[in-house]
């Protein structure tokens, strides 16, 4: 099976710096996706500079199909000198991963790239090159499902030193830390998450330099298929429910009239949960064969609410003890930010006449427009998102 | 024994479908009617212009707020 290539990355920056000195490009090529983290001289403005020039310049130049040594060669010849320190310098690694799994790794004075394999370490067999008086450390990896690669700056394995750690802590501490949330984290973004999280616990949130996690994860992919609002005819109704339930994921109907539309089609019953109503969330509901139902718009505008705190504030709301009685929102939440890569979407057009009463909180006017925040919100996840309207 | 379906879509629930049913709820438990009502939640009644849409069995759509509760199950319960 074609597997989901699923990366993410954050920073911290420095205490006190208003730019982070470290540096993240991403760069789709035709047969491939190219990331590179640089981490620049000092900090600051400086620091910025250098790094961004050294992403810029790999990411470009490598996707326009130019060697390695061409790049370095370029890197070296291009960053200004530092006046203070009379250097010009900058760590990277670059990762290129293509479309047939395989992944080129390219290291240049930054800590090592954290390998994991069946839940234990891998250690990667690395060559070592010259060039322009810089040494290269090359090495290649055939992903295969569950595989995690985290790439690193040295403010991560830093975390911490003078503070609440003598010495910060480890590589092989933070080799240890991703093996273990490795297993408990399904998404690249919940393993970078966790990991800056602890760093800026570590640092007790003064972080004594920039701090960058990449992760990148090969996974199964996972379809949803999501059914919200009906067409704006009401002979289409037949037509998007056959649509929607051959589409191949776990099936999710968001709204009351979506619901009922299911219920006529395919001749099924509605049950209402109500024990998962809350008071700004409407219950969620059962039908035999779907896996989620819930109310539509308010429900999807807090889940966009939930995903935007996710992505700023980082981590996850655990889900309580009784999973039987989550909101739709926060159930909604979880499910497309963890057990999802791909979400097509069948949206319906009809406008509810009580939807356009100026009176109504802004929320109800505005599904279409919550599905596309969701669908921004999703895609810088990194999940392929796709929307059939009706 | 009558069922009554208190709508809980996008609409209603914001013109107050939570406090209806709550209300509803509480007052058959106070004055244990259990006997005579269920109390259920149902999804678009397609009258979402009207206030909270709640259905009487398989009956007409009546549109009720939090305060009118009480007299709507008294009047229920002469019928």
């Amino acid at each position: 099976m074609k597997l989901f290539y699923d990366f993410a990355y954050d920073s911290l920056n420095k205490v006190q710096e208003e730019l982070c000195g470290d540096k993240v490009e991403v760069v789709e090529a035709e047969d491939s996706t190219i990331i590179v983290l640089a981490d620049g001289l000092g900090s600051g403005v400086k620091a910025n500079i250098l790094a961004t020039m050294t992403t810029k310049i790999a990411g470009t130049m490598l996707k326009e199909g130019a060697s390695i040594d061409e790049t370095i060669e370029t890197i070296a010849k291009t960053l200004p000198v530092c006046n203070l320190r009379k250097l010009a310098y900058s760590t990277f690694v670059i990762m290129k991963i293509s479309k047939t799994g395989k992944v080129n790794l390219i290291e240049y004075d930054n800590p090592p790239a954290f390998v994991i394999r069946n839940n234990r370490a891998y250690t990667l067999e690395k060559t070592e090159k010259e060039i322009h008086g810089k040494k290269i450390l090359e090495s290649v990896l055939q992903l295969e499902e569950g595989d995690m690669i985290t790439l690193v700056s040295d403010g991560v394995v830093h975390a911490g030193v003078g503070g609440i750690l003598n010495l910060g802590w480890q590589w092989s501490n933070v080799e240890e830390y991703l093996l273990r949330h490795s297993v408990m984290e399904k998404t690249a973004k919940g393993i970078a998450n966790k990991l800056m999280d602890t760093c800026a616990y570590l640092y007790e949130q003064k972080p004594g330099d920039d701090t960058t996690v990449v992760t990148l994860k090969a996974r199964k992919p996972e379809t949803l298929d999501i059914f919200t609002g009906p067409p704006e005819s009401q002979e289409r109704d037949t037509e998007l429910v056959h649509a929607f339930m051959k589409g191949r994921g776990k099936k999710v109907v968001c709204g009351g009239t979506a619901a009922n539309i299911i219920s006529r089609v395919l001749d099924r019953k509605i049950e209402v949960l109500m024990d998962t109503g809350t008071e700004s969330i409407p219950p969620r509901a059962k039908i035999a064969g779907i896996d989620f139902v819930t109310e539509g718009v308010i429900t999807l505008s807090h889940v966009v609410d939930n995903i935007i705190d996710y992505r700023t504030k980082r981590l996850l709301k655990a889900p309580g003890k009784n999973i039987e009685q989550i909101n739709g929102a926060d159930l909604l939440t979880r499910v497309f930010l963890e057990d999802s890569t791909h979400l097509n979407f069948y949206v319906g057009k009809a406008i509810n006449p009580a939807h356009q009463n100026p009176d109504l909180p802004r929320d109800l006017s505005i599904k279409l427009r919550v599905i596309d925040q969701l669908k921004l919100q999703l895609e810088a996840l990194g999940k392929i998102v796709n929307v059939h309207y009706y | 024994m009558k069922t009554i379906n208190v709508c809980v879509g996008s609409a209603c629930h914001l013109k107050g479908a939570y406090q209806v049913v709550n209300r509803l709820q509480r007052i058959v438990e106070e004055k244990k009617l259990e006997d005579f009502f269920v109390i259920k939640a149902a999804f678009c009644l397609g009258h979402c212009t009207n206030a909270v849409s709640v259905r009487v069995d398989e009956g007409a759509v009546f549109s009720l707020t939090e305060n009118g509760v009480e007299d709507f199950l008294k009047e229920q319960l002469r019928n």
